[in-house]
C-alpha cells in the first residue's frame, strides 16, 4: 500500500486524499440540543462523522446517537421517491409517483375536507425531528385549522405547564455557581451528555451532588455523594416530605418565601401530611438518606436542581410532581438565584440564546378567528389554556367519537402515533374515519404505512437551517450532500403545497429562507449573512449568561406576580383540580384488589440508554447491533422467583394489550419493577397503555408508571 | 512518539460512543457478521457484602508492549509500529489461523469472515500519525478514554490510569 492509499484508507482529509470536511448538525435527537458535525466527504458521500471542535455548542463532542449518523443518513431503507398508496391502510403497499401529482393529490384532497367539514378538520401534525416546527404551525393556521399538534403532546410540555403555574417560566440550573446540585432524575450520561462536564467541574471543585432515580444510573456511580433510590413514581411525596423538613428546621429562606411567595400558608398545610416516616414508607428510602440529602440541599446553598423532560411527568401524578420539586427552590430561596436555578427563556425552538425572535408571533398570528375548540380542549382544559398546540392524547378518542367535530384529514411530518397509548386502536381510527392521510418521513415507518400519500424527506446534513445555541449564537447550515434520491426538505414541501394550495400568505410562500429572516429580523444578522460562515456567529444583541434575578426585580409571569405554591391559574381554568401540589398514587386508577394480584409488576417504559431514543433508531443497525431485541430489564430476584432466566423471552401483559420482549435480568431497579424500552414496532410497549390512564391536569400518559405482568414463553409462541 | 491509550472507569458509561466511532471509522460490516474492534461492557458484579458493583468499561486491543499476538503469528503478519507504538498489521500473508486471537489475553484479534482473514484495533495508526486522535477516543464525550503520549503519561496521567485499575480490581472500599 503506498503513503497515499494508506492516508485514503484511514480517511485523512486533504487535497492529496480528496477528502473534505464539510459542516452540518446532527437532528437525530431533540432540537434542544443539535451539535455540530464534521462531514467528511469523499466523490460527494460521506464516509465519516465526528464532532465540529470549533462548534460552540458541543466543542468536538458527540453522543453515542449522533456518532452513528452517517449510518442513520445511509440506512438503506430510506424512501426514495413520493409513495400513493395501492393497498388497504397500514399494509405498506405504494407505487412510486411524481412530486407534482402528489403536491396535485396533496391539495386536492386537503381543500376537500376543508369545504366539505371546515379546515379544523384537517389536523397538523408534526413528530422528530422538529426542526419545521414553525413552519407547519403558521400552515395550518393559515390553512384555516386550529389544530397543530406536536410530539410536545407526550414529551416535556407537562414540566413546561408545571413551571407555568408556578414560577410563571423554566428555569436552568446555574451549575457554575452552585455549591450543591439536586440531581432529581438526572442522567446525563444517557440523555444529555454535554451536561455531565459541568457535574464533574462542580464535584473537582468541592460541590456537592444528589441524584435520586429509580435505578442505579451512571450518574449515580460516577457522580453521586448521596443516591436516593427511590421507589418510582412517590418523587411527589419526596419533595413534599423534604419540604416538611426544610420548615420545621428553619432552613427555609422565609425572606425570600415572605417577599416572592404566594400561597405559603396553604403549601405548608399540605407538606404537614407528609412526615419522615411515612414519607419514607412510600418512596421506599432510608429516613436518614432523605434527611441527610434534605439537609444537604437545603444548608450547603447555593443550591441547583435537575428538572427532567419526561422521566417525572411521564406518571399520572407527574405534573404535581414536578411542581413539588420546583416549589423545593423558591423554599429555599434558590430560584432565579446565583447558583440556583436561573429563568433562560428560549430564543428559536426551545433553544436559549440571550436574545427574542418573533418565533413565537410567526406561528400564532395568523391563529383561525372564530374557528372551534382545539381538539382535546374539553377534557384537558389546563392544557388548551396554556399551551398553543392540540393535545394529540385525545385525538384517538375525537376520531372515534367525532365529538365535537369530525377529524377528518391529517397532514403530518414525521407523524408517530407510537408516541401515544393504544398504538394500534389510533392507527385503526385513522384507517377509518381519515378521509385523506398525508406523512412525510425519511423512512417507511409504522404510522407512515397508513398514509395515502407518503413524501420522502431529507436529513439535516442534506438540506440548510436556522438553528441558534447557548452562548448566544444562529447558525444557517449548508447542505454537506446532495439530497439522497428524490428527497426533499421538509420545509420546502410545506412552502411548495402552501403556494400550491394558494394559502393566503405571502410570507409561506416565500419560502423559508423569507421565513427565518422574518423570525430573527431585529437581531442585527440575516440569513444571508449567516451564510457567508461555517460556524454558528455571535449574534449582536445577544446578553449571555443568562442573568439571576430579574425575575425577583420584575415579578413572575403568575397571576399573583409571585412565585405560586398555590397557583391560582389552576384554581381558575378547572375547578376539579388541586392548585397545591399534592401528592397522588401513581397507580391510583388501577389500585383495586383484582388488578393488582392480576398485574403485580409496575411498569416503567422509556427509561433511556445511551443508545435508543424513542423509535428513532431502532433500525440503525450500528446501534441496533448493541442490543438486538426489544428489552425489558427484569429484577434478579423476580427472574429466580419465575424461573426466567436472562435472555428469555416473556409475554408482557396489561388490561391493554400484550406484547413480547427479551428479558435482561439486572439489580439495577428494584424487584417488582420492569423497566421496558420503548419505541420497537414489533413490541410496541405504549400497547399496555390505557387511553385513559393520563394525568387529569396535562393528559400526559403514565407510561412511566403501569400495572403489568409477565410470564415466559417460547421464542417461536 | 509513543502513544498509550488510557481508561478511566470513573468517568465511563458503556454508552459505546467509542464502538460507533471505531464503525464509523473502519466501515465495519455489521451486515455481514463482523463485529467492532472495540467493546463495551455495561457488567453488575455482586460483591461479598450482598450489594452490587456497577461496571462501565471500554476495551480493545491493549497495545501491549511484549504482545504475544505478534510471536503467535507463523506468517509474520504483526509489528510494532516503531513510531507510535501500536500493535499494527499487514494481513496480505494471512492464513486466518487465529493463533494471534488465542495468543492475546483479551481477546482482540479479530476473525473477518467475509475474507478469512484476522483484523484488528490499529490504534488508528495512521490517524495518530497525522496528528488526529483514535477514533473511538474522538468519540468519547466524557473523558473515560484518552490516548496520550509516552511522556504526558508518564508525568502524571499514569497515577490517573493506576486508580482506574485499582478500582477495575475491586480492592477500594465502597
Amino acid at each position: 500500500m503506498t503513503e497515499l492509499e494508506r492516508k485514503i484508507k484511514a480517511k485523512i482529509p486533504g487535497e492529496d486524499t480528496g477528502i473534505e470536511v464539510k459542516r452540518s448538525l446532527c437532528a437525530i435527537c431533540s432540537p434542544g440540543h443539535h451539535c455540530g458535525v464534521d462531514c467528511y466527504v469523499k466523490d460527494g458521500t460521506i464516509i465519516r462523522v465526528e464532532g465540529t471542535q470549533d462548534h460552540p455548542y458541543n466543542h468536538g463532542k458527540l453522543c453515542t446517537k449522533g456518532s452513528s449518523l452517517r449510518n442513520y443518513v445511509y440506512r438503506e431503507d430510506r424512501i426514495k421517491t413520493p409513495l400513493k398508496r395501492v393497498g388497504e391502510r397500514g399494509e405498506g403497499k405504494f407505487e412510486p409517483i411524481s412530486w407534482d401529482e402528489a403536491y396535485e393529490i396533496i391539495a386536492e384532497n386537503l381543500l376537500k375536507v376543508r369545504t366539505q367539514y371546515g379546515p379544523s378538520s384537517a389536523a397538523f401534525f408534526s413528530g422528530y425531528c422538529k426542526w419545521y416546527r414553525p413552519i407547519l404551525h403558521r400552515m395550518a393556521h393559515v390553512f384555516g385549522s386550529v389544530n397543530f399538534a406536536t410530539d410536545d403532546s407526550t414529551c416535556v410540555t407537562a414540566k413546561i405547564l408545571g413551571d407555568k403555574c408556578t414560577a410563571g417560566c423554566g428555569a436552568g440550573p446555574d451549575m457554575a455557581h452552585a455549591n450543591t446540585f439536586l440531581g432529581w432524575n438526572f442522567d446525563g450520561y444517557y440523555s444529555s451528555h454535554l451536561s455531565v462536564a459541568g457535574v464533574q467541574k462542580l464535584k473537582e471543585r468541592g460541590g456537592k451532588v444528589i441524584i435520586i432515580d429509580i435505578r442505579d444510573t451512571p450518574a449515580a456511580k460516577n457522580l453521586a455523594d448521596i443516591f436516593l433510590k427511590i421507589n418510582p413514581g412517590t418523587d411527589g411525596a419526596l419533595a413534599l416530605g423534604m419540604a416538611k423538613i426544610i420548615i420545621e428546621n428553619g432552613w427555609a429562606d422565609m425572606d425570600y418565601v415572605e417577599k416572592y411567595t404566594y400561597g405559603f400558608e396553604e403549601y405548608k398545610a399540605l407538606v404537614q401530611q407528609y412526615p419522615l416516616d411515612k414519607v419514607a414508607e412510600i418512596t421506599g428510602l432510608d429516613p436518614d438518606m432523605i434527611m441527610e440529602a434534605t439537609r444537604l440541599y437545603a444548608t450547603n446553598g447555593p443550591a441547583c436542581t435537575n428538572y427532567s423532560a419526561s422521566a417525572l411527568v411521564h406518571h399520572i401524578n407527574g405534573f404535581n410532581s414536578h411542581r413539588a420539586i420546583v416549589c423545593l427552590s423558591a423554599l429555599t430561596g434558590n430560584f432565579d438565584r446565583v447558583g440556583g436555578n436561573i429563568p433562560n427563556p428560549p430564543t428559536y425552538l426551545h433553544k436559549p440564546a440571550g436574545f427574542a425572535t418573533r418565533e413565537h408571533e410567526f406561528r400564532s398570528n395568523r391563529y383561525p378567528e372564530n374557528g372551534p375548540e382545539q381538539i382535546g380542549a374539553e377534557r384537558f382544559p389546563v392544557w388548551n389554556a396554556l399551551y398553543d398546540e392540540f393535545q394529540a392524547v385525545d385525538l384517538l378518542r375525537q376520531l372515534e367519537e367525532q365529538k365535537p367535530y369530525p377529524v377528518k384529514a391529517i397532514m403530518g411530518f414525521g407523524m408517530n402515533a407510537k408516541m401515544l397509548p393504544e398504538t394500534d386502536k389510533l392507527l385503526a381510527a385513522m384507517a377509518n374515519n381519515l378521509d385523506f392521510f398525508v406523512d412525510t418521513d425519511l423512512f417507511l415507518t409504522m404510522t407512515a404505512k397508513y398514509a395515502d400519500i407518503v413524501l420522502p424527506a431529507c436529513s439535516s446534513v442534506e438540506r440548510g437551517e436556522l438553528k441558534a445555541y447557548q452562548g448566544g449564537y444562529l447558525t444557517f447550515t449548508k447542505p454537506v450532500i446532495e439530497p439522497l434520491y428524490e428527497s426533499r426538505s421538509d420545509v420546502d414541501i410545506m412552502c411548495d403545497l402552501a403556494r400550491k394550495m394558494d394559502l393566503d400568505d405571502d410570507l409561506l410562500k416565500q419560502g423559508y429562507e423569507a421565513c427565518m429572516d422574518w423570525i430573527i429580523d431585529g437581531c442585527g444578522l440575516t440569513v444571508a449573512d449567516l451564510k457567508k460562515s461555517d460556524l454558528p456567529v455571535k449574534v449582536p444583541i445577544a446578553k449571555w449568561p443568562a442573568q439571576a434575578g430579574k425575575v425577583l426585580a420584575n415579578g413572575f409571569k403568575t397571576p399573583s406576580g409571585k412565585f405560586e405554591f398555590y397557583s391560582n391559574a389552576i384554581a381558575k381554568i378547572d375547578p376539579r383540580l388541586d392548585p397545591l401540589p399534592s401528592y397522588s398514587d401513581s397507580l391510583a386508577d388501577q389500585n383495586d384488589p383484582e388488578t393488582r394480584e392480576k398485574y403485580p409488576f409496575y411498569l416503567c417504559t422509556g427509561a433511556r440508554l445511551a443508545y435508543t431514543l424513542h423509535s428513532r433508531i431502532h433500525e440503525v443497525p450500528w446501534l441496533r447491533s448493541l442490543r438486538p431485541d426489544p428489552t425489558v430489564e427484569v429484577h434478579t430476584a423476580d427472574a429466580a422467583r419465575l424461573g426466567i432466566k436472562d435472555g428469555d423471552w416473556v409475554a408482557m401483559s396489561s388490561p391493554y394489550g400484550e406484547i413480547r420482549m427479551r428479558v435482561k435480568t439486572t439489580g439495577r431497579a428494584k424487584p417488582g419493577i420492569l423497566m421496558a424500552i420503548h419505541g420497537y414496532t414489533e413490541a410496541n410497549v405504549n400497547e399496555l397503555i390505557g387511553r385513559n390512564h393520563v394525568d387529569p391536569y396535562t393528559g400526559f400518559p403514565g407510561f412511566k408508571g403501569m400495572r403489568c405482568n409477565i410470564r415466559k414463553v417460547q421464542e417461536d409462541q | 512518539m509513543k502513544h498509550v491509550f488510557v481508561f478511566d472507569q470513573n468517568k465511563c458509561s458503556a454508552c459505546s460512543a467509542c464502538m460507533m466511532g471505531c464503525l464509523d471509522q473502519n466501515d465495519t460490516d455489521i451486515a455481514a457478521g463482523d463485529v467492532c474492534f472495540r467493546k463495551t461492557f455495561d457488567t453488575e458484579v455482586p460483591l461479598a457484602d450482598g450489594s452490587t458493583y456497577f461496571a462501565y468499561i471500554s476495551a480493545a486491543c491493549m497495545h501491549c508492549v511484549d504482545a504475544p499476538c505478534i510471536t503467535a503469528c507463523p506468517v509474520g503478519c504483526l509489528s510494532k509500529d516503531p513510531e507510535t507504538g501500536f500493535t499494527v498489521y499487514d494481513n496480505t500473508n494471512c492464513i486466518g489461523c487465529k493463533s494471534c486471537a488465542m495468543a492475546c489475553p483479551f481477546g482482540a484479534p479479530r476473525y473477518r469472515t467475509s475474507d478469512g482473514k484476522m483484523v484488528k484495533c490499529d490504534g488508528c495508526n495512521e490517524r495518530v500519525k497525522n496528528g488526529m486522535k483514535p477514533a473511538c477516543v474522538r468519540a468519547c464525550s466524557f473523558g473515560a478514554l484518552t490516548c496520550v503520549t509516552e511522556e504526558e503519561y508518564k508525568s502524571g496521567v499514569s497515577g490517573q490510569a493506576c486508580n482506574a485499575m485499582i478500582d477495575q480490581m475491586g480492592l477500594r472500599k465502597k
